[in-house]
């Protein structure tokens, strides 16, 4: 009895360790095979190896806003599965927040991410970097030639290497009701104190200037970030990690202070700390607040009529404009959400190989066409304003192609910039801020304390 | 005087049932009309006209009649699971002569009752990773029998220990042994307290998100809070249909409800005084 | 007689499968945050560093954790001293009506049914500062508008509200069950002594429902110190915090911020408090008037 079991055991060990032996000796040979001639790759492995396998996309676009967007997805699966020999993907929709909180989180604690993921460049695609658990694209991109083809992967560098690779971009501006424009005679305003005065006179007509719904910090913060990259210049907030700048700064406690004082003039709703992102742009449907700060993404809303109703068409956009006339315009501009991949694909030709395809049917200027003509995101890659044009004769896009093509300097928004801790200590103090319980240079003052604190413990 | 005397609990209780009712009859009133700037205008009012579509498109368009039914199959039988369990725990440390060892399970399980562990979703996770059951109705059946053991026991260990200990030297002298006492006798006269603790497991089970949202990511898995949820960031501008959906996940409860509320009132009190 | 109950290999196999759930589910999970709430594990890393109790010095230093305790007192506050009393005098108000008994059991009960996701959205509109029933409600009293979720002052207090009513017929079926089952002839003998409903209510009925209050005052300590979801589809904590509850404050300052050691010390807290809490209560109430089995 006992012996039969050794040797039963001792057999399964064999066999186990002569598949293993078998399956390594596979995967050695590809890699030598491909080593120089990647072209190669596909072809080799369709000769080889037409067993059916699978790989993973977690993405974001669920819900009836997101539809074009997974259209879209949808059609690059398809292709890529075209490309690549018995490849099956699985598309795995996840709403966003949860996704980047808590899903894509527990899996990489667990050390097992989907093969392709929606993620977001900075900080969290660093951090998931530096456990190794993304994988490297640097040497794709340069196969695919994509490498300078971006806007910018900031975002998504770090160390040096390409970890993931935007799929869209976005600029930080004014939406306003052109028809009250119109009917008042109003211009679009060519320095802050020209919109402070065109806010002051909204306001008298029994309106509100601003929409804003400060629920969710980030909201007030689009409008506090622009603010103090003009007062303090778009630099400063790439010293705060370094410890070269500080919240203290007096520029930057003036913006906070001038965000402060447009709340107590009145310029936006009373209650709006209450407010859900969808009441903000309910504000402007309904023509109760004429202007809004917002990311260039919200066009969308303002071009369907399902949910804009009569508005589609009477709204524009235009930058937040400089302190002094003829200043250049300085415009939060970035391109921080994407996908991402996991490091285990590099682990399998075949994945690798599926991953390659992926990105090579993804990132095409006729996918961030669509992209831009269905669902109204600016491209993540280079393009020629003309061409964007060509593409949506839409007037409100045609607005922001313009602030586009007026953008002096451009800065990522500040949460890319700082630490997770940070960002959490200035959301609510925004919102300290805007409730009155707290000064400006107070709340930067507890700030900057966050902010030694972080750096320290990141050294 | 004396039909003003009876008068007065019933204008109290009126006022409590306004506010309670209130809120509801704004879903169906909701639910019925015909789209948003209806319900905007006139939000608490009564619907001018009645409509039916929203429930059609609900159940239809938004899957709702798939995460219903899997809501409604997890809830149950989670909730049976952990009652037969917990009466069998129960039932070993009431009326089982092993005092000391039952001492300490209860202490420890009362205890229990005390960890936030909603707070502790990584290690759970960690654990249905590794059993490999993560996206299958299996990462929401444990955590949920689990979840209702310690309420479970407390309530069900209460009620037992209040039996009078005549029953079972009965019955062992007619020869059962403690598993027979367990099935023939004991679960039988504990049904009230069963039935009390099965609609507040269920109800647990069938509210549940966190979990829910974070363990299952297929589509055709989910439940109706994460699909509820769903929908409202889908349908975010469509509040008629939200309320519709609302109206679903409310009204099974209300059935099970109304028809298991008698036998509730006999299993808390049996539960809860007479120990 | 003793054979039977002391059968060793049952008494395992009826203990076993629901105390190995319960250790799964809930002393591994704590345990195992006790172990990483002394370190300073970001919640990914493979590798964790021990810190010793560098988390909970952090957590008791900073002033924004103690606010947030201090939200949970009001959740316990508010549940003792408004929703205990409340929940007492309907039950004995449903127990002494003959008429419309069964609907208003049924009708109380409904809240608790929603989940606190629906109720988060339903909420939302009745504290809508424009729109909103509360503030009609309030104006026909010429009450000016409040903002109810935006003003700090208010913010708290909506919440408590609203939790309450989700609640408050649960417990009410709860104790109404204990006081329907007092045998009729204790009750209908003192009222042949004499005594009024009132007083019949304070001397005869309250006593004997004792034990049921204090486990609803239990259950709602335990959840007031647990309560997260309420306060996240209210308010997410604000305005500027000023909602946040142990268990909000652990997922903004610790789990936004990849801080997981010290969003498991903050865990540990939370559980060593409810401990904290509920000894005491054991102790200082409940002894004095009647042990209860709990």
């Amino acid at each position: 009895m006992k012996k039969s079991l050794v040797l039963l055991i001792s057999l399964i060990f064999v066999a186990a360790s002569l598949l293993a032996a078998c399956g390594t000796g596979g995967n050695a040979s590809k890699p030598g095979n491909d080593g120089q001639q990647t072209a190669g790759n596909g072809e080799g492995n369709g000769k080889t190896n037409n067993e059916p396998f699978e790989i993973t996309i977690r993405h974001t676009q669920v819900g009836e806003s997101k539809k074009f967007r997974l259209g879209l997805l949808e059609d690059v699966v398809k292709k890529t599965e075209a490309a690549v020999p018995g490849l099956k993907i699985k598309l795995d929709g996840v709403d966003g927040e949860v996704n980047r909180k808590e899903r894509l989180r527990g899996e990489m604690a667990a050390g097992k991410p989907p093969e392709v993921f929606d993620v977001m460049g900075s900080p969290d695609a660093e951090l998931y970097a530096k456990e190794g658990l993304m994988l490297d694209l640097t040497p794709i991109l340069d196969e695919l030639g994509l490498t300078d083809k971006f806007t910018t992967l900031v975002p998504f560098t770090h160390g040096g290497k390409i970890y993931g690779i935007p799929i869209g971009g976005s600029i930080e501006g004014y939406f306003y009701n052109k028809e009250y424009f119109e009917q008042k005679g109003y211009q679009i305003p060519k320095t802050l104190t020209e919109l402070e005065a065109l806010a002051e006179k909204i306001k008298a007509e029994g309106k509100f200037p601003f929409a804003q719904a400060s629920k969710d910090a980030w909201i007030p913060l689009m409008t506090t970030n622009n603010l103090w990259s003009y007062y303090a210049g778009p630099e400063i907030t790439y010293g705060f990690k370094t410890g070269e700048s500080k919240w203290t700064d007096e520029n930057i406690v003036k913006a906070v202070a001038k965000h402060q004082e447009w709340v107590q003039k009145g310029y936006f709703k009373k209650g709006e700390l209450g407010f859900e992102y969808a009441d903000m742009r309910n504000q402007v449907i309904t023509g109760e607040a004429i202007m809004m700060m917002d990311g260039s993404w919200a066009n969308s809303v303002f071009r369907d009529p399902e949910q804009a109703g009569n508005m589609v068409g009477k709204i524009g956009f235009f930058n937040m404009p400089p302190v002094h006339a003829g200043d250049p315009v300085v415009v939060m501009q970035d391109a921080n959400n994407g996908y991402g991949f996991s490091s285990a694909v590099a682990k399998d030709s075949r994945k690798l190989q599926a991953v390659k395809e992926f990105i090579r049917h993804m990132w095409t200027e006729e996918m961030q066409l669509r992209g831009l003509k269905e669902d109204g995101v600016l491209p993540a890659m280079k393009m020629d304003l003309n061409q964007m044009k060509t593409v949506s004769d839409d007037p409100l896009m045609q607005d922001i192609f313009k602030a586009t093509s007026e953008i002096g300097t451009s800065f990522p928004a500040f949460d890319a910039l700082v630490q997770a801790e940070v960002n959490t200590s200035l959301s609510t103090g925004i919102q300290q801020v805007i409730s009155g319980e707290i000064d400006p240079a107070k709340m930067l003052a507890n700030l900057q304390a966050v902010q030694d604190a972080a750096n320290q413990a990141a050294q | 005087m004396r039909t003003f005397k009876k008068t007065i609990p019933h204008i109290f209780l009126m006022g409590y049932l306004l506010v309670i009712l209130y809120p509801f009859l704004f879903v169906l009133f909701s639910s019925v009309k015909t789209n948003n700037q209806e319900i905007a205008s006139n939000p608490f009012g009564l619907p001018v006209s009645v409509t039916f579509n929203n429930y059609v498109n609900a159940w239809v368009n938004a899957k709702i009649n798939t995460y219903f039914f899997n809501s409604l199959y997890i809830g149950v039988l989670a909730a049976c699971i952990s009652i037969l369990l917990a009466a069998m725990l129960s039932f070993a440390i009431t009326r089982m002569r092993y005092n000391r060892i039952s001492k300490i399970v209860f202490q420890l399980i009362l205890i229990g009752m005390l960890i936030p562990n909603n707070a502790l979703l990584l290690p759970i996770y960690g654990m249905m990773s590794k059993l490999g059951v993560l996206d299958t109705h299996m990462a929401l059946l444990l955590p949920y029998v689990a979840n209702a053991i310690p309420f479970t026991v407390i309530i069900l260990a209460a009620f037992m220990r209040s039996l009078p200990g005549e029953i079972e030297e009965a019955a062992v002298m007619d020869g059962l042994s403690s598993a027979g006492l367990f099935g023939k006798i004991i679960i039988p006269i504990t049904i009230p307290a069963i039935v009390t603790v099965f609609i507040i497991n269920f109800l647990g089970n069938w509210n549940e998100f966190l979990l829910a949202n974070y363990f299952l990511s297929s589509d055709t898995l989910k439940t109706l809070p994460v699909g509820m949820v769903g929908f409202r960031d889908a349908y975010n501008t469509n509040y008629a249909q939200m309320s519709a959906g609302i109206v679903f996940s409310v009204l099974p409860v209300i059935v099970i409800y109304a028809v298991l509320q008698k036998k509730i009132i006999e299993g808390v009190t049996a539960g809860s005084v007479k120990g | 007689m003793n054979k039977a109950l002391r059968n060793p290999l049952v008494y395992i196999l009826f203990v076993l499968p629901a105390f190995i759930l319960f250790i799964a589910f809930f002393i591994y999970p704590i345990l195992t945050a006790v172990n990483n709430s002394l370190t300073s594990w970001n919640g990914i890393s493979k590798t964790m560093s021990y810190i010793g109790m560098d988390n909970y010095a952090t957590a008791v230093q900073d002033k924004i954790f103690w606010k947030s305790a201090r939200n949970n007192v009001y959740f316990i506050l508010f549940s003792c001293l408004v929703q205990v009393p409340a929940i007492v005098f309907f039950s004995l108000l449903i127990a002494n009506v003959r008429k419309l008994k069964n609907l208003y059991k049924t009708a109380v009960f409904l809240p608790s049914i929603m989940s606190t996701a629906v109720i988060g959205i339903l909420w939302g509109f009745i504290y809508n500062p424009d729109f909103g029933l509360m503030n009609e409600f309030l104006g026909l009293f010429g009450i000016q508008p409040i903002y109810w979720l935006s003003d700090r002052n208010w913010a708290m207090i909506a919440i408590l509200i609203t939790n309450a009513w989700q609640w408050t017929g649960f417990y009410i079926v709860m104790v109404l069950a204990a006081i329907l089952s007092i045998p009729r002839e204790l009750d209908e003998a003192a009222a042949i002594d004499g005594a009024s409903g009132i007083q019949r209510a304070f001397k005869i009925t309250l006593p004997l429902i004792m034990p049921i209050i204090s486990v609803v005052v239990m259950l709602s300590i335990a959840g007031a110190m647990k309560a997260a979801d309420i306060v996240l589809v209210m308010t997410k904590g604000g305005p500027a915090g000023s909602t946040d509850v142990m268990a909000t404050y652990m997922i903004r300052y610790a789990i936004t911020s990849f801080k997981h050691g010290f969003g498991n010390a903050i865990a540990v807290l939370i559980f060593v408090f409810t401990m904290v809490i509920t000894v005491l209560y054991q102790f200082l109430i409940v002894r004095r008037t009647e042990r209860i089995e709990y």
